[in-house]
């Protein structure tokens, strides 16, 4: 990546004996919406911490614009924050929460005030500008939150899970905005969250983290079909992992044996007898009453159904008590008369099953 | 109703009662040095006249403000530093610590200053190896400041730990994410937040202060007389427990006004506009 934003270069990061970051190498793009997405503790904070200056790397360097950060003060920096809690301060009302920023920078009063009225009427929440926090909405405090650090027009927005505290109706709503306001202003956004429906409604590029270390970086779509390892598949999205040891190489596929059965996935270089791991997207798998003609199939016990609006999500086991799940429309569901203890059959296509790294 | 009736009957009893009383005293006559029941103006007349009351008064509210002013000062910088740079185990220790100097009398700790400030005292001494002094500090205003912080510091240092403690440290953080330097974001953010607890340590420097007997006394020399003194004096002379009660009373009020004005500064709502 030719000249990028920000940039992390063997960047590790400890607390005494805990390893919050592990030799992280990341380059964030000037304009893009880059998401890190993990569970609690896998570092994704702490990343977004360290750019902001709250958190100084253990070793390793962190360059923004092409300047070493390190030693930069928070703020002294220009990589302004939108925090889970918020954090607007309790004390000021919403235009004055806004204005603070560029107070601290010395920006006169009537600059501040023009920007700050700017900010608030485009976030649509100008009628509240005197109003006290406490008063507010979560919705509107939301949209306070992002002109308070909008308003620095900077080249960089951090963003903490802030979308984790609001219901899920406004959690979409929000997202709109964002992925609107982060085109119209062409600047980078960096977002942290667990929530994988976040991270991959909005972003170009997703990282997924855990323990510390990155397990991928790719689009939404690369991580959802191609997920690098077996974490990633189990992390993201509904797949089915399979895994035994490679049986014989056929044209065109190679045979793995597992405990379910031999299946055939897609060339690998693996000898025979070599254990591997596969993902089956739980979108692809299809589900019949009789025995279908494929190459992959299992026979397997209908556990249960887990209804999502009209998609639902088929809980399985094969005799050998590997778990399958596989998701389907409804009205497709309804056409079977099933219940629980029902015996059907799971079949995909071989070029569907995706071969785990490091299995 | 039943559980809040002893704490009820406590206050009537020893704080309502004994506040009526000593109003009702303010108004009694002395004749041939004995107290006589009586209604009348003649003691509130007689020490609301008189200049020597009006400089006590000022006074003791002056130094009691200042001594209030520099608890709240010198306390600040240990309470921020407990508060936020020390760990839960150091500042829990810390405590304990500032609890520690209550355990003894006061007037023994005000007297142990006797050692220290004295003309031939540890300071002077050690001024004196660099050819110092000696300064005069029994029996002066510093002396009397002296003591009100030997009595007040502990507690100004504790309840603003506790104020500061309790602040969410992303707001801190947030601000300096929003461009404030360290002191700033002290003075930004921090203060507006601890600010009732602040102002709250602030009126028990200061009630403490004023009502302060011993640290004028032993180490002001009473020299200008404050209140409290002022009431010994008064009792003493001629029996006069009745323009003592005066006093007493005006200083009541004044406290009450002030924690009252406090107070509601406090809590303070903003207001929504």
């Amino acid at each position: 990546m030719a000249n990028p934003l920000a940039s992390f270069t063997n960047v590790h990061k400890r607390f005494g004996d805990f390893v919050a970051v592990e030799n992280m190498n990341l380059e964030i793009e000037r304009g893009e919406f880059l998401a890190i997405m993990g569970s609690s503790g896998c570092g994704k904070t702490t990343t977004l911490r360290m750019l902001a200056g709250l958190d100084a790397p253990t070793s390793g360097d962190i360059h923004i614009g092409g300047v070493r950060m390190n030693d930069v003060k928070p703020h002294e920096r220009d990589t302004p924050m939108v925090w889970q809690s918020l954090a607007l301060f309790p004390f000021l009302s919403a235009r004055e929460n806004v204005e603070f920023g560029m107070k601290m920078r010395g920006v006169d009063a009537p600059t501040r005030r023009r920007r700050a009225t700017e900010w608030l009427d485009r976030m649509e929440i100008g009628e509240f500008a005197e109003r006290d926090i406490s008063t507010l909405s979560g919705g509107q405090r939301q949209r306070v939150a992002l002109a308070r650090s909008l308003v620095m027009e900077p080249e960089m927005l951090l963003l903490d899970e802030p979308l984790s505290a609001l219901d899920a109706n406004l959690v979409i709503r929000m997202q709109a905005v964002l992925t609107q306001l982060q085109r119209e202003l062409g600047i980078t956004f960096v977002y942290v969250t667990h929530s994988q429906s976040e991270a991959f409604a909005m972003a170009d590029r997703v990282v997924i983290m855990s323990q510390g270390r990155i397990d991928q970086i790719g689009t939404p779509k690369d991580i959802y079909r191609a997920p690098a390892n077996r974490f990633v598949a189990e992390f993201v999205g509904r797949n089915n992992i399979l895994s035994g040891v490679v049986d014989r190489h056929d044209a065109g596929a190679v045979q793995v044996r597992t405990a379910s059965g031999v299946f055939s996935v897609p060339p690998v270089s693996a000898d025979a007898g070599a254990e591997l791991a596969f993902a089956v997207s739980a979108d692809l798998v299809t589900l019949s009453v009789s025995e279908p003609d494929a190459p992959n199939r299992v026979r397997c016990t209908l556990l249960s159904e887990e209804f999502i609006g009209s998609v639902v999500t088929v809980f399985c086991e094969s005799a050998d008590g590997q778990e399958f799940k596989l998701q389907l429309q409804e009205r497709e569901l309804n056409q079977h008369d099933l219940k629980s203890g029902s015996h059907v059959w799971l079949s995909w296509r071989t070029e569907d099953a995706h071969v785990l790294d490091g299995s | 109703m039943t559980w809040r009736l002893p704490i009820i009957l406590w206050q009537l009893l020893f704080f309502v009662g004994p506040l009526l009383f000593m109003v009702a005293i303010s108004f009694y006559l002395v004749k041939n040095y004995r107290m006589t029941e009586a209604f009348e103006f003649v003691n509130w007349q007689k020490m609301l006249s008189r200049n020597y009351f009006w400089d006590s008064y000022w006074y003791t509210l002056f130094i009691a403000s200042l001594s209030a002013l520099f608890a709240m000062l010198i306390a600040f910088p240990a309470a921020y530093a407990l508060a936020f740079r020390a760990s839960e185990s150091t500042r829990r220790f810390a405590i304990f610590l500032l609890i520690i100097p209550f355990f003894s009398s006061y007037l023994v700790r005000t007297f142990s200053w006797y050692v220290i400030l004295a003309e031939s005292g540890v300071v002077n001494a050690a001024l004196g190896y660099l050819g110092l002094g000696p300064f005069k500090m029994l029996n002066t205003h510093f002396g009397t400041l002296v003591g009100y912080l030997t009595l007040t510091l502990p507690l100004a240092v504790i309840l603003q730990t506790v104020s500061m403690a309790n602040i969410d440290r992303t707001l801190v953080e947030a601000a300096r994410n929003l461009g404030c330097t360290p002191f700033a974001t002290v003075w930004r953010v921090v203060v507006p937040l601890a600010s009732t607890g602040l102002i709250v340590a602030m009126l028990f420097c200061f009630i403490l202060s004023f009502g302060d007997f011993v640290a004028p006394f032993y180490l002001g020399g009473s020299q200008e007389p404050t209140l409290p003194i002022l009431i010994l004096d008064t009792t003493k002379s001629g029996q006069q427990w009745p323009r003592a009660a005066v006093v007493a009373v005006m200083m009541m009020v004044t406290l009450f006004a002030v924690a009252f004005a406090a107070i509601a500064f406090a809590y303070r709502k903003r207001a929504t506009r």
